[in-house]
This record gives C-alpha cells, structure tokens and sequence, in this order.
C-alpha cells in the first residue's frame, strides 16, 4: 500500500499530463488513500496520531493544471463509401467504406461487407481516397503565429540555455490562421514545440487541430507531454557569447548537469512521500515531513525520468545522434524521435536498435552545415531497417499543409532505389508513426474500429501533387470542406482585411 | 544597342560550348510527349539536338545518321526549367558566412549596393548546381539578395553546366527590394524606401547624362560613384530592375516607379499581386512568385492565396516561381512541386509549363534564345520519365547547350556510400568516393 502510494503520488507530480495510464495511476491514489484514511480511522473520529489530526494531507501539485477542454463537436453519424482507404495499417482498400458513428470509427471495410447503419448519412466519395487525419509532430502554429512579428514571435524563450520550466501550449495563440490552412492539408492532429535555441527548450503540447477560443480547447485530452531538447548548432550559436555552452562538448555538458539535478530532485521528492506516507500512517505525534520546493524545470525533466513526458531531440548529425542515445541511457531516459535528423540513414541501424524515430523532411538541406548532407532517401533508408521507424514533420506553416507530398517526394526515392514502399505503407510516416510518437495511437493515427473518426477524404491518389484533402474530419465532426465555404474556418484576425474577404477562409 | 551586346553574350556562350564538345554532335529524342511550350505540346514527337542548338522538332522525323538516339516512349520532354530568382552559386551554405556571398550581410552598413555584382562571387564548382540540374533546372538568375542598400547589386544569369563558361549573360538584372524589405534598410519606412529608390535613380540619371560635369560638382557622400554606374543601365532600360513588393498597394507604387522613370520592372514576391493584375498587365510587368504561400503572415500579405498564380495568369500576367524557402537556391528543382500545386489551385498546365521555362527565358531577356523548343534555339532540355510537375517524376536526360549533363552530384555520392551501413571490411570512408 505504501509503495503503491508514494509510487503514485510521484506519478502526480512528475506527471502533470493526464495520460492514460496517469489517469488509472490517479484514481487509483485517491482510491487509496481514501481507503487508507478509512482502514487508519475508527468510527466517526479522523484522528490517525494521538494528538495530531493527520487527515489534511500536504498540498499536492495539480495533476493537470490547465485541463484539456477539448469536446467533440456534433455530427449526424456518416458512412463515406466507394473510396479508396489507405487505413496506415498497412492496409489498402478499394472501393471501401468507412463508418462513423458518435465520432467514432464504428466500421471499415470493403463496400459489400460493411452495412450502413440506421439513419447515418451516406456520402458518396467514389474515385476519392481516404486517409486517417495526418499528424505532424513538429510545429510551432500558434507560437510562431501569423502574422509573424516581434508581438507574436513566442516559440523561443532563448533566455539560457536550459529552459525545461516552459510550456510551449502557454505561447499558443489560437488565432493563428496557420492552423485553418494545416486543416485544409488534412492536419488533424499536431504537436507545437517549443524553439531549438536552448539544450532544453521547454515543455510541447499536443493539439486537436480544431479551431477554438483557448488552446485548452485544443489540447489533445489525456495526450503526454513532450518535452523539446537540441543539439549542435542552435544552443552554441546562441549561447557562444552569451555564457555558453559554445562548443559541442558544451552543449553535452549541460544536458548530463540538468540530468544529474532532475535525477537529485526525483529522489528528494520520491524520498518526501516515502516519509509523509510513513507518517500518515504511523500514530506518532510527529510534526509532518516537510515537503521539498516545487522547482517548474526540474518537475519537467523528472517527468521525463519518469517516462511520463516524452523527449523530442532536435538533432541533425549523425554522430550527435548516437552519443544522445548513450546520454539516455546514462540517466535512463529515452528519446522518442529524433527531429530533423538529415543524417539518420547513416546511423538507421542504431536508431532501429534503440526504437528512436526519425522525424525528418523529404529533402531540406543546407541552411546550415549540419544540415549539408540530406538525401532524399533518408526516409526510406531509415523505415527499410527492422523496426525503423519514420515520421515526415514539418517544422513549417508552409510545409505541414502537405505533409502528403513530402512523404510523396520521400517514397519516390525510396523506390528508386529498389524498396518495396507502398502508399498503404509511406501514408503510415505521416499518421501512424507520429502518433504513435506522440503517445496517442490508441486513439488515432489509423483507420481501425474504435479509433477517433479522424478522417481525410481526398480528391485524388494523395500522393499526388494535384491531390486535396477535400473534406476533412474530427472526432467525427466535418470541420472542413473545400466545397462548403461555411465549413471553411476564418480566423479573428482575417476579418474585415480588405482582399481578404474574396480568398476562401482555410481553404485558400 | 543592349540588344545587340546581349545577343553577341549569348552566341559566344553557344559557341563556347559547341567547342567543348566534338563537331556535329547528334541527339534525336524519339517519341516523346513534346512540351514546345511556344507552339502545341507534340504527342509522339522527336527534338533533333545538333551541337548547341535544336535543329528540328516535330512528328515522325527521321534521327539523323550517327545521331545518338534516346527513346522517348513514355517520356515527356520539355524545355530546361529556369530559375528566374535565386542565389544559385553564391552561397553553399545559408548559415555560413564564409560559405554564403549571396548579399552583404544586413546591418553592417556596407557601402556599396547597385554595384555589387555576382560575377564576382559566383561559383560554378557550386555543388548546389549538379543537385539542381539532376531535377532538370539548367538556367538560373544568380542574385545577389538582401544587404542594407535598396538596391542589392547585379545578378547574372548562368547555365547550371557548372562549366567554367557557364555565365549566360553578366550583369542581366539589378536587384531592389521595396515593401517591408525595402523598408526594414531604408528608416523602417516605406516611405524611405520609395525616397530611396527614386534619389538613387534620380542621381544615376543625373550622372548618367554628363558624367564628367557630375563627378565635378559638389555631391552627397552616400552616393558611391559606383552604384550611380551601375544603375545607368537600369535607367536605360538595358537591365529590367527586379524589384519585391508584396502587398497591392506596394506593387501600385512600384508600378508608378516605372512609369514615371519609363523602367523595365519585374515584381519578386507578389503575395497579393492578384488584387491588381490588369494594373500589371497594362504595364506589362511579369511577376515571380510562390505559388505554395497563402498564410497572412505579415502585413504586406494578408490577401496572400494559393490561387495567386491561377489569377495572375488568366488575367494575363506572366509568371514564374521561386523558392523563398532554404534560401532560394538549394532546392530550386521543386519549382515543378511549386508548378504542380499551382494546377491544383487552378493555374492552367500549359501555363504551369510556360512559367517554369519561357516566361522566366523571357523576363531575363533571353525569351528569344531559351525557353522553348523552337528550332534553332540553344538546346536545354529535359527528358522526364512522367508528367514534370508529378512528385514521382524525374528528369532522366538533362541537355545544357545541347550537351547530355551527368545527373551525379553529392546526394547521390552520399547515398552510393551509405547504401550500405554495414560495417564492410573498410569503414565508410572507402567508399562512393569514385
């Protein structure tokens, strides 16, 4: 009982996203606790020392301090019928029909096998193809907002080089136009880090691509947290004359520092609820332990020690690549993608090893010189290993409105070179993989019953460069249509701009 | 009499590389899909290509005898696309001082501007150009861009051979910058801007008209002598002067720049250039823009659309495409990406075509000599394996003054390398260095 409740009361600290299994951790504790408030008291009495009343446990840290408010919106149940699906399962399906129902992924499957139910709207989509909503894992919509000035410009807190304490979901601004653009690009779902200036750039947040007054009503409920570290160029060119770090083995220094004091924190904290478990159910008139500081950065990087927040590693050369991954391993952390990772197929077999993703572009290259030695094979070198795993991103308000063609362009070169790479398998880079990086597969990032009805329809193959996401799905809620201005989202700050009013919301 | 010089530039440019090839060098392209671009797409045609130039086009023709013969069956062949804004060959590397000239660096108020002069800096060992002509680019502008002067110099234009001889034309375009560009070297002002640009042309014509009697009387320091030379051809009209405006009101005043200086303009940017495309045509400036760009991300473009492109053309502006993304040289291959998106934002095909190959020819003053498959125009061509502006599509022959160009280039060295990532008998460094 104690173990399982100082284990638990760390889960609540260390982890303030209510992810799913930090929700089970959560109910559990209270269960707990109640029970051992219940067992320790005698009749109507809450006395558990002699003299001291110990019912008023010590102030927790809020588990979720700035809950998701994310609710589904409304819409009649739909069958869309006579595409082609992609399912990101490996999957192809012709003349297929998917069923929504509550929001829901109710059924899939050819046409013939899949009934329609009751009252659903059906919605001929025959010659279009269908695609679960694609995820980019790395953007900055909302802190690196439109229109792009010195008062919007909130992606980078370059202010010192270890800045774990920031959360970038405090930067969004929902009215970025950014975000409609990305839905009418199929974006459903999309994770927003913070900059790569600092080793430790601050806390990501996951989002449902749903336009909304809050970014709380965006948050991506019971989604991780990410946390975004950086290596090489970024921290020692903005750091070099500022303190440092100014070298490579700067940057490394300072990682394994935070690291040794987030491992420090971890223990004091986990060492505090051992003891104030021990005195809550001991009859000892002691005073009660007292409980340490609470200290924003080091919360985070214990969160990530705890395997509750997961890291997103800016980095672009190979070499650097593989001493993160001994880094890890030193304080028993891991990483979950890699970001931007130019040089992963030199290294796919370390990255396959150690189940690290590699979030890459199709063919960006050269802006600096860690980023000299692209090829537009990564991709497809990387997932050709056993257990590779790829993720196109963005990093762009541009690039994430077609994260189809960059995994396009990517499997082009990976079958030139002779890789069996199907679109059923390259959609896969761009839905499933992401999510399964962000810690929400089970939720969506495929076309199977059950899952989110996140759901694009296409107007052609959309690997082609002539395709668009034609109407787009959330949650089961059409939220976008290319045909259907009323569902084409406008933010604030496009009203009442001259020119403007003629250029056709998102779908422009 | 510019005329004149710039045609003399361009057959010594052909003949150069006629030399470096033996005599009566023979390609026929057979059945192919034809884009001409100037005249009708030809199913089944063939391009006979002789020394440097296209000597005939059309169906059912006979490859001449010792000719060397590509099948076309299935393929489609075009025009070499032209970059018409880019700094291909001036830098490697954005990040890199020493590895980018593409402009004087802002904020280090650097004396010179409309002087600068990319024949300079530039660099045809650049292994940006063999990764851009491996996707069929084979002209570029080479530019300088950006600098603390509203003018950024002179740019030239180059063939992508990465010959020694690959300058096509020296000096073909001065470069400016208005709107928020403009402003951010001119008192964060457009209205410094404009101030600027009309002092300057003013000066330069002042100088222009009697250079001796100028040099003598008492001027401003902040003119350099330098720069009022090197704008006397774009007060002249023998340089068109590209110049970035985004916004529509931005492009009016540039289009009253012109008239009332009688310039040769061609607008770079033009996110909201579709709000005033019959201006434009009266005026017949062509604009260069990017057809992937439709995010209100700035002031100066909050009309910005992906129908851009669709607009401009059907309202009959010419246009051509850049890159602003990278840094306008690095990937200038993904024009046609930037083409295709625009067909799927209603820009007609044949238009796409047009503005990734004669439109740009033309707005670099070389319309007559590239740009379409004419006979007797230089033979840059290339031969793709499916439709150009499809992302599976490749360019599998790539012509430059007639002459077949490799398709290798660093990318392709690095991943002949690591191909292969086992350990091998010898490390990786033995390796696809051939």
């Amino acid at each position: 009982m104690r173990r399982t409740i100082a284990a638990a009361s760390a889960a609540i600290l260390f982890t303030a996203c209510a992810n799913e299994r930090a929700v089970q951790d959560d109910a559990d504790v209270v269960s707990d606790i109640e029970t051992a408030q219940e067992s320790a008291t005698d009749g109507n009495t809450v006395e558990t020392g002699k003299n001291i009343d110990k019912s008023d446990g010590p102030v927790r840290p809020p588990l979720d301090p700035f809950p998701s408010t994310y609710e589904r919106y409304a819409h009649p149940n739909v069958a869309l019928t006579g595409a082609t699906i992609l399912t990101a399962t490996g999957k192809r399906i012709d003349n297929g029909t998917v069923v929504l129902v509550d929001g829901r992924i109710a059924a899939i499957g050819a046409g013939d096998a899949v009934a329609v139910p009751e009252g659903a709207q059906v919605v001929d989509v025959s010659g279009k193809w269908i695609t679960p909503g694609v995820i980019d894992n790395h953007s900055h919509l909302g802190d690196y907002p439109s229109p792009s000035t010195a008062s919007t410009a909130d992606g980078n807190e370059a202010t010192s080089p270890n800045t774990a304490q920031v959360w970038a979901e405090h930067s969004v601004w929902p009215q970025d136009a950014g975000f409609t653009r990305a839905l009418a690009g199929g974006i459903t779902t999309l994770q927003i880090l913070p900059g790569s200036a600092n080793l430790f750039g601050g806390r990501a947040v996951t989002l449902k691509n749903v336009p909304a007054r809050t970014v709380q009503d965006m948050k991506f409920p019971n989604a991780p947290y990410g946390m975004k570290m950086a290596c090489g160029e970024n921290p020692k060119r903005v750091y070099g004359d500022k303190g440092g770090p100014g070298t490579r083995m700067g940057n490394f220094a300072g990682y394994r520092a935070a690291w040794i004091e987030a491992t420090a924190y971890k223990k004091k904290w986990e060492d505090y609820w051992e003891a104030y478990d021990a005195w809550a159910t001991n009859d000892e008139d002691e005073a009660a332990p007292e409980a340490p500081t609470r200290d924003l950065k080091l919360e985070t990087l214990a969160g990530v020690l705890s395997g509750d927040i997961l890291v997103n590693m800016h980095c672009y050369r190979a070499d650097e690549m593989v001493q993160v991954l001994d880094l890890a391993e030193e304080f028993g952390y891991r990483v979950t993608a890699f970001h931007h990772a130019i040089e992963a197929y030199k290294i796919a077999d370390y990255l396959a090893a150690s189940e690290v993703c590699a979030s890459v572009w199709a063919d960006w290259w050269g802006f600096k010189l860690e980023a000299f030695d692209a090829i537009t094979e990564n991709a497809a070198l990387v997932h050709e290993q056993d257990g590779g795993c790829t993720i196109i991103h963005s990093d762009s308000d541009i690039g994430i409105q077609r994260l189809n063609q960059e995994a396009s362009k990517a499997m082009a070169a990976g079958q030139r070179i002779g890789l069996d790479i199907t679109p059923e398998v390259a959609i896969s880079w761009i839905t499933a993989n992401p999510a399964k990086a962000l810690g929400i597969l089970d939720e969506t990032g495929t076309l199977e019953v059950g899952k989110a009805g996140d759901v694009v329809v296409w107007n052609a193959d959309p690997f082609s460069v002539y395709a668009q996401a034609e109407q787009v799905f959330i949650d089961g809620a059409l939220l976008y249509d290319r045909n259907e201005p009323s569902r084409s989202p406008r933010v604030d700050f496009e009203l009442g701009q001259r020119g403007n009013e003629f250029t056709g919301g998102a779908g422009q | 009499m510019s005329k004149i010089i710039s045609k003399l530039l361009i057959s010594i440019g052909a003949l150069t590389a006629a030399t470096s090839v033996s005599f009566a060098q023979t390609t026929a392209i057979m059945n192919a899909r034809v884009h001409t671009v100037s005249g009708d797409v030809i199913e089944n045609g063939d391009v006979i290509i002789t020394n440097a130039r296209i000597a005939d086009i059309g169906a059912n023709l006979t490859a001449p005898a010792g000719a060397t013969v590509i099948d076309g069956e299935g393929k489609v062949v075009t025009p070499g696309i032209v970059a018409p804004y880019s700094s291909l060959g001036l830098k490697e590397i954005n990040l890199d001082a020493e590895a980018n000239d593409a402009s004087a660096g802002f904020g280090q108020s650097f004396v010179l501007g409309a002087a600068l002069d990319s024949m300079d800096a530039y660099n045809p060992d650049s292994i940006l150009i063999p990764v851009n002509r491996a996707g069929g680019v084979t002209r570029a502008l080479s530019a300088p861009i950006g600098g603390d002067k509203v003018f950024s110099g002179q740019a030239a234009v180059i063939d992508l051979s990465g010959s020694v001889n690959s300058v096509t034309r020296p000096r073909a375009v001065q470069i400016a910058a208005y709107g928020y560009a403009g402003a951010a070297r001119a008192g964060d002002t457009r209205m410094g801007a404009m101030a600027l640009l009309r002092e300057y042309l003013d000066e330069a014509r002042s100088y222009a008209a009697n250079p001796n009697d100028y040099v003598r009387r008492p001027r401003e320091e902040r003119f350099a002598l330098s720069d009022l030379k090197a704008l006397g051809a774009v007060i002249s009209g023998a340089q068109p002067l590209m110049i970035s405006a985004n916004s529509g009101s931005d492009i009016r005043r540039v289009i009253e720049l012109q008239r009332r200086y009688g310039l040769r303009v061609i607008i770079v940017g033009g996110r909201e250039a579709w709000r005033v495309a019959p201006a434009l045509v009266r005026a017949n400036i062509p604009v260069i823009l990017d057809p992937m760009h439709n995010l209100p991300d700035r002031f100066e473009s909050l009309s910005s659309t992906l129908e851009n492109a669709g607009r401009l053309a059907d309202a009959g502006v010419e246009i051509g495409f850049y890159d602003p993304q990278g840094g306008g040289a690095h990937n200038l291959h993904l024009l046609t990406q930037q083409a295709g998106n625009a067909v799927a934002n209603g820009l007609a095909y044949d238009d796409a075509i047009a503005a990734l190959t004669l439109h740009p020819a033309r707005m670099l003053g070389l319309g007559d000599q590239l740009g379409s498959l004419e006979v007797g125009k230089i033979a840059d061509v290339v031969v793709w394996d499916g439709d150009p502006l499809e992302l599976s599509s490749q360019a599998e022959a790539v012509f430059i003054n007639g002459v077949r160009q490799s398709l290798e280039n660093r990318q392709t060295k690095l991943l002949q390398r690591y191909r292969d990532i086992s350990r091998g008998e010898l490390p990786h460094a033995y390796r696809g260095g051939e």
